[in-house]
């Protein structure tokens, strides 16, 4: 920027804010030609900047046929936008972490249920098949199910 | 988030007479932006519609400013989608029509950053202002496109003022109180973004 625009010139500051003003009102469409060079140079910058963008792009008719096709828009984008696997699942209020939650819990419930029982005939004593083994299989399956959360979960 | 889709027209009687309370920055009697938001949070979806319509034409006006001709209507499009989806946040601090161009800015800021990332050209080819003759001369758009690459290539606070006086048309006192200068302040930065744009319209 030149030393003359970081000038303190209150006079042209003016002048220039009210030429800008009567563009604007329409009032005017050329700087007048007794100027000095600078102030002819902003003011037809104003003018430039004026004629470039007309003022009232948008009639009423223009108006509504936006509104109608955000509406549009809107309707297109919440029939595209896909439900989370956990909504899916679990409904709206349900957060992806309770489900995640009540996932686990199930897949331990249907682990320890399942586990075969070994009651040896005539003996009191039961015991449950490699319960070590199962115990392993159930926290992979719980850090199966983490990782499978943390993978699809919405961003 | 649910929208109903029934079209309503603000200016009407029945809606434009329904409440008689005034605002400073409406063009039209009508209820205030306070008030209509307060009726969106409350379940009234013709309450944004009002808000749309009130306030569509002056982001239209600055988004046309700095955006692409093809893009205006695109982007203007996600400005009230996404007003409309943090709408319910709105918590009043500032007014609607500030926080509306504070997300304006962003939205526009959102369309460039895609376009880099997509490595498309930030704005037009002058080549494109042949392709837009309707209602406008190919020379009236090679001109427009000029003006919107040397208002984006603005300091920031130089290309607000310029939109503020010129996209939404407000008073230099109005201005000032907006950015919290006095008068003569907000004409001095107005002169100077004036300058710099002509520095660089003249490149």
């Amino acid at each position: 920027m030149d030393q003359i625009n970081e000038q303190f010139n209150p006079q042209q500051d003016n002048q220039l804010a009210e030429f800008a003003d009567q563009v604007m009102q329409g009032k005017l469409n050329r700087p007048a030609s007794s100027l000095t060079d600078e102030l002819l140079g902003l003011k037809e910058t104003i003018l430039r900047l004026s004629n470039g963008f007309p003022p009232n792009p948008l009639d009423d008719a223009a108006i509504k046929q936006m509104h109608v096709r955000l509406k549009a828009r809107i309707r297109r984008e919440e029939k595209a936008a896909k439900p989370s696997f956990w909504k899916k699942w679990f409904g709206r209020d349900v957060s992806p972490q309770l489900g995640l939650a009540f996932t686990i819990l199930a897949v331990l419930i249907v682990v320890f249920v399942s586990t075969p029982s070994l009651t040896a005939p005539g003996s009191t004593t039961t015991g449950t098949a490699s319960t070590p083994v199962n115990f392993i299989a159930a926290a992979v399956l719980a850090a199966v199910l983490f990782v499978v959360f943390w993978v699809t979960r919405r961003k | 988030m649910l929208y109903s889709v029934k079209f309503i027209n603000p200016f009407s009687p029945s809606t434009t007479t329904k409440y008689m309370e005034n605002t400073s920055n409406s063009p039209f009697q009508g209820p205030s932006d306070e008030l209509l938001i307060q009726q969106f949070k409350d379940g009234s979806q013709s309450a944004f519609d009002q808000l749309y319509y009130r306030h569509l034409p002056k982001v239209f006006k600055r988004v046309r400013y700095v955006v692409p001709e093809n893009d205006v209507e695109d982007v203007t499009q996600e400005i009230f989608i996404a007003a409309l989806n943090s709408l319910s946040s709105f918590r009043g601090d500032a007014k609607f029509s500030t926080w509306l161009r504070t997300l304006t800015n962003y939205k526009v800021a959102e369309f460039y950053r895609r376009r880099t990332r997509k490595q498309e050209p930030l704005l037009s080819p002058l080549s494109d202002a042949s392709a837009h003759t309707t209602g406008s001369s190919s020379k009236t758009m090679e001109e427009r496109i000029y003006l919107q690459r040397a208002l984006q290539d603005l300091p920031e606070n130089y290309r607000e003022i310029i939109m503020l006086r010129f996209a939404e048309d407000l008073q230099f006192n109005e201005i000032a109180e907006l950015i919290s200068q006095n008068l003569e302040a907000t004409k001095s930065l107005f002169r100077r973004a004036i300058a710099a744009l002509r520095t660089h319209l003249d490149k």
